[in-house]
């Protein structure tokens, strides 16, 4: 860890702003060492490589499944016996109660029945029952809060820390700290749901004022990385021999200019280009998987879209497997009707989350059962998120749950986070958290803390403001730590 | 502390008697001075700050600085001068409940308590004393600097200040500037920076070969003259002010006629608009007829998706003010005045009342369209009186080739409906509320874009109008989306989804409109979407009803004589003849044509510049929660920086925006003169004299050459250098015969282009390298990389098909798609019509171009006053694979053929020449001609569009 400022100083990239901000906050005693920011020293000629963390991390990579659309936590994994008690009664206080959508109707109990799973007998709902059958690998937060009760704004702060557009998003924050250990990989891949992008598109995986080299590079099994491949119209021997040119016109014009590291770093990506095209092409061929594999995750189901996420979970693993830093996985996508297209639940939850579940369930409990019995789950860390929740009650007038950032539940796995454990709770009906309330931020400054970084001092000085993945706010969620 | 111990008042006896002082008041009535610097400041640093000061303000209190500590905090004024005992600061000291007590952990001594006590009631006097806003560089006024004597006089260039400067610099530093580049290095370098394109190998040929001494100079007045200035330097402030063409967030749709404020930056730039008048037509361009000019003010992101929630709706109105005061703040003064949200600014003299002061400035400005006045306003006026005129007269023709309704026929004489429209003719019926309901649909909700109900007679006028005293109601409307579907959208005169109706039930609703006053009606038209964009929605079965009260309907027309409904049917009524079915076909394509004309002449009206009305109050919100509302606050400048300026408390919305701007251009203000030179700088360098050009705060980078940015500074608003124009005719400006006027950005990019500092090579040497290996110092010109669109334009340029086109709404990169969640799919396949200047690309918020947006292009979400450069692999395949490039690789080989004939060696010429304005190497030819001759043209026209040489500039 570095600590003093000559270390700093060397270490941050330099420039005089944060030259200037250090000295004055080191002359006005603002900043303790443990918070003075640290900026990544990062090479122009290869801003990829792999650094050090800050401390020694627990995981070396992150799976980040987002489920777009807000999964309902009381029909999942938030299990209120009082609700089920007070199905048909009203939330107290709910009268006046305006949501999203607007009034309230009465509590409904979950549409699915929770039963004890594994040995640890934690309530999981009948809606995912192969994903149950993991709870005991599952560290669950109940009592987590959203800022804003908007999808987009609230997709945006699970995804950035910021509900508001064009801040970098946290895959974008952990290449960009720890660069990658795969250099023919992008150092963070973004696999939308085969259905569409989800709800706030590439703000998911942008990586706003940070380094455009630091975005989420968006590829799915069934889509590969856009202009990948060399054009049909091409041959293999004119590209290869097109490229040898271009490489001799490159060098002969650096030969005069060999100072400039610019030159040769751009020299340098066409040479990874090449290996790129080779290694995304063999991570997002699935044909050697083993049958049983493919079974498992279902990647033949007939209906397509459960097929297409299926493959897309194996894609996952596969680009795990070969140290890609980050990988952020999607299921539901932008609204196309509402409920159609994500877990946006409002009307007719039953049926639109039978939908969902049934393309969500079983491929991401194969990728959670293979990345334990591959070992990856030893030094990954997954974490499954949604936006916000939804309200223990009904609309008024239908048979669905409207927004709900007051509380929900998300939960993490593998690397560096308890099994088999349940942080904070929520009150009796589901609807507020009320124990060990915990933020957005809080769950950024965890994941960074379980990669060795400290979410206080990793930054990046961009318009008059040392930014931080997790703002001003934050605190690590001891409980949830191994 | 001694003379204080003795000080002592009978109103503090209580403090005493709550036991926390150790010696007994003494009973003298003579409050002996009291030194605020040497005894109280101390005591508040010590004890107070570290909560209530530039880093935290507990209870919303700041104690570091007087403003703020007379103003208090948020239960609160802290000190009533002359009043101790009503003072809160007082209170919380000898508070005798350990939860209420000040400071918490240790108690002040009596005489501590003492200390304040006097001091508050001498009138808590607090001395001006340095503070940040006399302190900080940037805070103090512009003084124009003497010009540095040269130790080492270039005779090759003439004299020019920005050189001695840079030179005296350089040389305390044991460098020195390099010689001038050669020409074809210099045109290169001129062209690309000024106008964002390359030089034709003819132009480059000319300036090489060109005798004259001046020769360089009628180049740069040259360029300076082209519109494409205008374009180039358009695309750096865009970036700062955050402009993008859709609305960010969730749904993300188009704003189709925010272009207005695109074209407005790049007029104004080629018309060397002052500067000044620049800033006042961004914050106040209705009061100074530039309406477009105000796309500024809503440039940014905005959430339409609307909630009952009061909550929600509160944070969204919060945080669209929030970036019209961020982006203010930032782009005109350099300073992050949105960091005063919910605090005190943590490094620059900004309080939290300032940002309410800002806030309530802007508290007028909602996001939306407005009518914008141009010159061309009354053309278009009348154009579109001509073109509704025909209309009319087109649709009755159209109208007498459909069949009558018959709501009793059991034959289906009609055709089956469609999405587009549907005509629904009957016998004259006179009629006060029509009404339409849905008994099914094709999916989903009910649909209509737009109902028409049409008078009879020669010259048939829609009725249902709102516009024309009608009135709506329905059985239910679709919740969400209210900005694409809503009631009003029924017959409101626009076509399309994005202006629809839409039912809160599947597959069935009814609405009704009321019309102003009973009248004779033969026509109904309807659609789910004229536009055509969407089929779904549609209503199958349903029956129109008419009525004069309310209370006994007649069926008019229904859905019952019309074929059954199937997708893609035709539209074409039944049993016409051939001659009035060719006749039917003929109508159909020139109502929508002129349809088309009235959208766009229509369009051309509005612009995305934001609705203005009366301000809302605005309130100083506690630690800046919408929720939490605190005292009104007036529209305010900043307190502590700049002139000093008043704005009355019942100002108008744009007396409050145009007072804001005269303040920001007063020339007396210490910060826009500096902030806008520097991003002139900035762009020709690569990198500003301050490297944080959107902050020039005390958390912002301090300038390399603080001299140079006064001269420049100073020299733009009182310009005294004579303009080196060789052939121009601007009148003189007040500095002298040759001086142009104040405010002129061209004046300072001449004196920047024309230096030897500019001018110089940009080869490296190890002497530079060992002591600036970033190049801040200049001892050479800072190679570069161009960013994505002048890369883009570069490649269309070589292949022959950029289209110089200026103005105007954008080519779209994206395929169309209406989902109310927009979906941005890229485009694969390219034409003339996306072969114009990327600058004129429909700029999503968000969503970057599949090609170039690799290439660090700001996204809009924020301001992006510096891009950043990055090198990836991505870029390498991006420019190797992708179909646009592809193609032009293709279109610059067909090109060149058509330029060098058939001979190889002449071929490879011509593309050298092109792309890098210069001949091949014999090892170069070589090489080349074989690839060319193994492979085709078009292989070597790919390589060279990814070449190095292609990409950046020396």
């Amino acid at each position: 860890m570095l600590t003093s400022r000559r270390d700093f100083l060397a270490y941050a990239s330099t420039g005089l702003g944060g030259i200037a901000l250090t000295a004055l906050l080191a002359e006005q005693g603002l900043l303790a060492n443990d918070k003075i920011p640290l900026r990544p020293d990062i090479r122009p000629d290869s801003p990829l490589i792999a650094r050090k963390p800050h401390f020694a991390p627990k995981a070396k990579r992150v799976l980040a499944v987002f489920c777009s659309g807000a999964v309902s936590h009381v029909d999942t994994f938030d299990h209120k016996p009082e609700l089920v008690k007070r199905d048909g009664q009203p939330l107290p206080g709910g009268e006046k109660l305006v949501t999203f959508q607007g009034a309230q109707g009465n509590l409904v109990k979950p549409l699915w029945a929770f039963k004890p799973r594994g040995q640890s007998g934690k309530m999981v709902s009948d809606l995912l029952p192969n994903l149950a059958t993991l709870a005991d690998e599952m560290c669950f937060v109940h009592s987590m809060t959203a800022k804003s009760n908007t999808h987009g704004p609230g997709e945006n702060q699970m995804s950035t820390g910021f509900t508001l557009d064009g801040f970098p998003s946290t895959g974008a924050w952990v290449s960009y700290a720890l660069g990658s250990e795969n250099r023919d990989l992008p150092a963070f891949v973004a696999i939308p749901d085969p259905r569409g992008v989800p709800q706030v598109g590439p703000n998911n995986w942008g990586s706003a004022f940070l380094p455009g080299v630091f975005q989420g590079t968006p590829f799915t099994a069934d889509k590969p990385l856009a202009n990948l491949n060399r054009p049909a119209s091409i041959s293999e021997k004119t590209d290869a021999d097109t490229r040898d040119f271009l490489k001799f016109l490159n060098d002969d014009h650096a030969k005069t200019r060999a100072s400039d590291s610019q030159l040769s770093a751009r020299i340098a990506s066409y040479e990874m280009a090449a290996k790129m095209q080779l290694r995304a092409a063999e991570v997002a061929d699935l044909s050697k998987e083993p049958r049983a594999i493919h079974d498992a995750y279902g990647t033949g189901d007939k209906d397509k879209w459960k097929s297409g996420f299926a493959r897309n979970c194996l894609l996952a693993r596969r680009l795990l497997e070969r140290d890609v830093r980050f990988v952020q996985l999607f299921n539901g996508s932008y609204a196309m009707g509402e409920g159609v297209g994500n877990w946006d639940g409002h009307k007719t939850l039953k049926s639109q989350y039978e939908t969902h579940a049934a393309i969500l369930d079983r491929p991401l409990a194969a990728l959670l059962t293979d990345l334990k019995r591959t070992g990856l789950l030893k030094d990954t860390l997954v974490v499954w998120v949604t936006e916000f929740g939804r309200m223990p009650t009904f609309q008024k007038g239908a048979s669905g749950r409207d927004h709900n950032p007051k509380g929900f539940t998300v939960w993490l796995a593998g690397a560096g986070v308890k099994r088999a454990h349940s942080y904070g709770a929520t009150d009796e009906f589901g609807y507020q958290a009320a124990e060990k309330i915990a933020t957005i931020y809080d769950l950024h400054a965890t994941i960074l803390h379980i990669l060795g970084l400290n979410h206080e001092r990793l930054s990046f000085y961009h318009n008059g403001i040392e930014r931080r993945l997790t703002d001003v706010h934050g605190e690590v969620l001891e409980g949830v730590l191994a | 502390m001694h003379r204080i111990a003795f000080v002592a008042l009978p109103l503090l006896s209580w403090a005493v008697a709550s036991g926390l002082g150790n010696e007994p008041p003494k009973g003298s009535t003579t409050p002996a001075a009291v030194d605020f610097a040497r005894d109280v400041q101390p005591l508040l640093a010590k004890h107070c700050v570290s909560c209530h000061g530039p880093d935290k303000q507990k209870g919303g209190l700041r104690l570091d600085r007087s403003a703020d500590a007379l103003t208090g905090g948020d239960t609160g004024k802290a000190v009533v001068p002359g009043k101790p005992a009503d003072s809160l600061l007082l209170k919380k000291i000898t508070s005798k409940d350990a939860k209420e007590r000040m400071p918490p952990r240790d108690p002040l001594s009596a005489a501590q308590i003492r200390t304040l006590s006097a001091w508050i009631e001498a009138g808590a006097k607090w001395p001006a004393t340095e503070t940040i806003a006399d302190k900080h560089w940037s805070f103090q006024p512009v003084k124009r600097p003497p010009i540095p004597v040269s130790r080492e006089p270039k005779a090759s260039v003439a004299p020019n200040p920005i050189d001695a400067f840079i030179v005296a610099k350089l040389s305390d530093n044991g460098l020195s500037l390099l010689p001038e580049s050669d020409r074809r290095t210099l045109i290169r370098r001129l062209k690309f920076d000024l106008l964002g394109l390359p030089p034709t190998p003819e132009e480059v040929d000319a300036f090489v070969n060109a005798k004259d001494a001046n020769a360089y100079e009628k180049l740069v007045d040259k360029y300076l003259a082209s519109p494409h200035y205008g374009e180039r330097w358009a695309r750096h402030w865009l970036d700062a002010v955050r402009f993008a063409e859709s609305n960010g967030f969730e749904t993300n749709q188009p704003r189709p006629n925010a272009y207005h404020y695109r074209d407005y930056v790049i007029k104004s730039l080629n018309l060397d608009k002052p500067f000044d008048q620049f800033v006042r037509e961004q914050l106040a361009g209705d009061t100074l007829g530039a309406d477009a000019a105000t796309g500024f003010l809503v440039g940014g992101a905005w959430d339409e998706v609307k909630s009952p929630d009061i909550t929600l709706t509160l944070n969204q109105r919060a945080d669209e003010l929030h970036d019209m005061i961020g982006t203010t703040g930032s782009t005109f003064l350099g300073l992050t005045v949105a960091c005063a949200r919910c605090h005190a600014h943590k490094f620059d003299p900004i309080s939290q009342l300032d940002y309410y002061g800002f806030k309530a400035v802007f508290a007028g400005v909602r996001h939306g369209e407005r009518l914008v006045r141009t010159d061309a306003g009354i053309a278009i006026a009348k154009e579109a009186e001509r073109l509704r005129e025909q209309l009319s007269e087109l649709e009755g023709k159209f109208t007498a080739l459909e069949p009558h309704a018959d709501p009793v026929a059991t034959e289906t004489r009609r055709t089956a409906v469609n999405p587009r429209l549907n005509t629904e003719r009957f016998k004259p019926v006179k009629a006060k509320f029509v009404r339409f309901v849905v008994f099914e649909s094709s999916s989903a909700e009910p649909c209509i874009d737009e109902l028409e109900v049409f008078a009879s007679g020669p010259k048939p006028v829609n009725v249902a109008l709102a516009s024309s005293g009608a009135k709506a109601v329905s059985s239910g409307n679709f919740p969400n989306a209210p900005s694409l579907h809503s009631l009003a959208f029924l017959h409101d005169g626009k076509y399309g989804n994005g202006r629809s109706w839409i039912s809160n039930k599947p597959g069935r609703g009814w609405v009704q409109i009321e019309l102003a006053e009973p009248t004779l009606i033969d026509r109904i038209v309807w659609g789910r979407d004229r536009e055509g964009k969407y089929l779904d929605r549609l209503p199958t079965r349903y029956r129109i009803d008419v009525s004069t009260d309310r209370e006994s309907w007649s069926v008019i027309a229904s859905s019952d004589d019309r074929t059954p409904f199937a997708e893609g049917a035709s539209a074409i009524p039944n049993g016409l003849t051939v001659a009035e079915r060719a006749a039917w076909l003929k109508l159909t394509k020139q109502i929508a044509d002129l349809r088309k004309q009235l959208t766009d002449v229509a369009r051309g009206q509005m612009a995305y510049a934001g609705k203005l009305m009366a301000p809302e109050a605005t309130y100083r919100l506690h630690r800046g929660d919408a929720t939490q509302k605190k005292e009104v606050v007036a529209p305010g400048v900043l307190s502590e920086l700049g002139p000093k300026l008043h704005i009355p408390e019942n100002a108008t919305d744009p007396d409050r925006r145009a007072a804001l701007a005269k303040w920001i251009t007063s020339p007396a203000h210490p910060l826009t003169a500096r902030v806008i030179v520097n991003r002139l700088w900035q762009h020709h360098f690569g990198t500003g004299i301050v490297d944080t050009p959107s902050d020039f705060g005390k958390n912002g980078a301090r300038p390399s050459h603080p001299e140079l940015l006064d001269w420049l500074a100073s020299e733009l608003v009182v310009p005294a250098n004579p303009d080196r124009k060789v052939g121009g005719n601007a009148p003189p400006g007040p500095g002298g015969p040759d001086t142009p006027q104040p405010w002129s950005l061209k004046h300072i990019h001449r004196l920047i282009v024309t230096s030897a500092t500019y001018r110089q090579s940009s080869a490296a040497n190890a002497a530079g390298l060992a002591k600036d290996a970033q190049s801040r110092l200049l001892w050479r010109y800072p190679p570069r990389r161009v960013e994505a669109e002048p890369l883009r334009d570069a490649v269309l340029f070589v292949s022959g098909k950029l289209d110089l086109k200026m103005g105007g709404p954008g080519f779209d990169l994206f395929e169309p798609n209406g989902n109310y969640v927009k979906v941005y799919t890229p485009k694969k396949q390219f034409g003339p019509t996306e072969f114009r200047r990327m600058i004129y690309q429909f700029k999503p918020r968000m969503q970057l171009d599949d090609t170039f947006g690799a290439f660090d292009c700001p996204d809009a979400g924020q301001i992006a006053p510096k891009r950043n450069v990055s090198t990836t692999p991505l870029q390498a395949l991006n420019l190797l694979n992708s179909t646009f490039m592809l193609q032009q690789a293709g279109h610059f080989a067909e090109r060149v053929e058509k330029d060098a004939g058939a001979d190889i060696g002449a071929q490879v010429k011509r593309v050298f020449a092109l792309a890098f304005q210069r001949a091949p190497s014999n090892k170069e030819l070589a090489a080349a001609t074989k690839l060319v001759k193994d492979h085709g043209l078009a292989a070597l026209c790919r390589a060279v569009l990814n070449a190095n040489e292609f990409v950046f500039v020396d």
